[in-house]
């Protein structure tokens, strides 16, 4: 009988594996705060901003979008941040609706950060 | 390396920013990085691991052993040393042992637990797994407030999940330990946020605490042994199977190791919250990591612990943050509320506010707290409206001190502390109010004076404004205010666009 840890390496391999078929390892990765406190700062419209991009636009094919708990920075919510391969998360705060299309088109399209937006 | 990975992902992605910089991520390790809601990216985490190697090369004594050896201190606010708590359990012979996490958040101003359970779920569910086996019980319960949906969802799936994932259920991960959890829900009242009378209130019982011992150790829910730690407890537990005895205690000081959760609120740049280890100063939390004061304004007081807690000053700021040294300065280390307070703030209000909280949230079941916290606030209440008399602050002492040594349980022998600190440090701000029907905050409305200055220009707003015709002048002509008339409820104060109208309150002569 393999051991509590052996059946645990299996199922990290499978939890692995679940996460590669819902594009966890891909090259570009958006998490959206969605706590109580995010989701009351208004988190939810942007999560559907998100949702609705990454479903609807063609050029952001393979994007992974997740929630995420809160961080705990309860004056700069909704927070987001966008992981993309070799380079540092970058983290934007006071995320709105309108301010999530134009990371969109800036930061997810043509890899511009928009600096002002991002926390310090 | 690996050991790295276990804590540090979170500072390699938040590390950059000032508020995270001296912050130290235990408790909150996935919080903000994993979907709570996908137990994939939870184990993908070396999620279970704790819980794996537990069942793999540990003895429940060794567990037991590990925790204590770790120095982990209860961290729901009395600092209860957690390895001699289940050492207490696990000693006992009985057929049947529970575990119990409270997740009964009731201080105002804290929400710690909420953030974990909503953030990260399953490091409660493994921690409270891995107490299961250490004390020798196969069913937990989790105590979560019904004030907090979203957690309560989260939880239920994330315990669905487990459960298909064989970390919950029967002979886990192929052992023969076996541990279930269920939910139940507190209904809102503070009190049950007490072992005791959040036990009774598990079994159906009106939420009140009893007396101990027999402590919850020996015998708790339904007569039987139970262990019950806080939220932010369990989700300390894995990260010391993982990464050891000696890193854990090798963070924090002396006698409180590990890191501790505070939520930084009132006025303070970043409120929100914030992981630091022991020993770190109120300075240090309330300067670098809450960025200090907005707007320019002075410090003035710091209350931890909430409604328990009491208020520190600016001379106690280098206080270090660990269980005794917070005592030892006259407050407490609590659930983790640490709320700011600047110069703009009346400290006499404040006491009044956390009387009111406790006072409301006083079961009754003992007379010290029932009728003493009732006494109190009508003295308080009569001290702000300028009604305080000489022997009040006094009398409030009096009461304070015998509410905290003959109430029964935790609520009633810390209600007074607020009242009791802020007299300690504040004493010349309540004598001002009883003596000069003063309050140099200028806040406590029946002892304001509103005046009108020389920047009237007569547009008569003020005067449209007064719900009792308190306010005589002309057209374009200077108003002024009928003092015996004005009720002082600021409708002018706001109502006016030429900052014409003065808020002050000025010592008084005694009649």
């Amino acid at each position: 009988m393999s051991s509590p840890l052996a059946v645990l390496e299996a199922k990290k391999q499978q939890a692995k594996k679940n996460l590669e078929e819902i594009g966890y390892f891909s090259d570009v990765k958006i998490y959206v705060g969605m706590a109580t406190c995010e989701i009351a700062a208004g988190s939810n419209h942007v999560m559907e901003v998100f949702q609705n991009a990454v479903k609807e636009d063609k050029s952001l094919k393979g994007v992974y979008l997740s929630q995420k708990g809160c961080a705990g920075r309860c004056n700069l919510e909704p927070t987001v941040e966008i992981y993309q391969k070799g380079k540092d998360p970058v983290k934007y705060v006071k995320v709105t609706a309108e301010n999530a299309k134009i990371i969109i088109e800036k930061h997810i399209k043509k890899g511009e950060v928009i600096k002002e937006w991002v926390g310090k | 390396m690996e050991k790295q990975m276990f804590t540090d992902r979170f500072a390699s992605v938040f590390g950059t920013e000032s508020f995270f910089k001296k912050q130290k991520r235990i408790a909150l390790k996935n919080c903000g990085l994993i979907d709570p809601e996908n137990i994939n990216d939870y184990i993908y985490a070396d999620g279970y691991k704790a819980l794996g190697t537990v069942l793999t090369k540990m003895t429940p004594k060794d567990v037991v052993e590990t925790v204590k050896a770790s120095g982990l201190r209860g961290r729901g606010g009395a600092g209860f040393p957690t390895g001699r708590k289940w050492e207490l359990t696990a000693q006992q012979e009985s057929d049947e042992k529970f575990v119990v996490c409270n997740a009964d958040e009731g201080d105002p101003g804290a929400f710690m637990d909420r953030s974990v359970v909503e953030g990260d779920p399953h490091t409660v569910i493994e921690g409270m797994a891995i107490g299961g086996y250490a004390i020798g019980s196969s069913k937990g319960v989790v105590y979560i407030r019904a004030e907090y949906p979203l957690a309560i969802k989260r939880l239920i799936k994330a315990i669905d999940d487990a459960r298909k994932e064989n970390f919950l259920g029967k002979n886990i991960l192929g052992s023969n330990f076996s541990f279930d959890i269920e939910i139940r829900y507190g209904a809102g009242a503070f009190v049950c946020g007490e072992e005791t009378a959040l036990i009774r209130s598990i079994e159906g019982l009106r939420g009140m605490p009893k007396s101990r011992p027999p402590f919850p150790a020996a015998k708790g829910l339904f007569g039987k042994p139970t262990l019950v730690n806080n939220v932010e407890t369990w989700a300390n537990i894995s990260s010391i199977i993982v990464n050891g005895v000696d890193w854990f205690s090798s963070i924090g000081i002396d006698k409180s190791k590990g890191t501790k959760v505070f939520a930084l609120a009132g006025k303070i740049v970043n409120t929100g919250l914030a992981e630091v280890p022991m020993g770190m100063t109120l300075r240090e939390i309330i300067y670098d990591v809450g960025g200090g004061i907005p707007n320019g304004k002075k410090f003035k007081a710091v209350q931890t612990g909430g409604p328990s807690g009491g208020c520190l000053t600016d001379k106690m700021l280098d206080t270090k943050i660990d269980y005794e040294s917070l005592m030892q300065a006259g407050s407490i280390m609590g659930s983790g509320g640490m709320i700011v307070i600047d110069e703009d703030s009346c400290m006499v209000n404040i006491a009044k506010f956390f009387l009111q909280f406790t006072q409301d949230e006083s079961c009754g079941k003992c007379i010290p707290c029932r009728e003493g916290t009732k006494r109190m606030l009508e003295i308080l209440t009569r001290i702000t409206d300028g009604e305080g008399k000489p022997g009040d602050i006094e009398k409030l002492e009096e009461l304070g001190n015998v509410i905290k040594k003959a109430s029964l349980c935790g609520l009633g022998q810390s209600a007074p502390n607020p009242v009791l600190s802020t007299i300690k440090n504040f004493r010349e701000e309540y004598e001002e109010h009883v003596y000069q029907k003063k309050c140099r905050a200028v806040v406590c409305e029946k002892l304001i004076t509103y005046t009108i200055n020389d920047k009237c220009i007569g547009c008569s707003a003020c005067r449209r404004a007064c719900p009792v015709v308190a306010i005589k002048g002309a057209p374009k002509e200077a108003h002024s205010i009928q003092q015996e008339l004005c009720i002082k409820c600021g409708k002018c104060f706001r109502s006016c666009k030429f900052h014409a109208i003065d808020k002050t309150s000025e010592a008084k002569e005694q009649k």
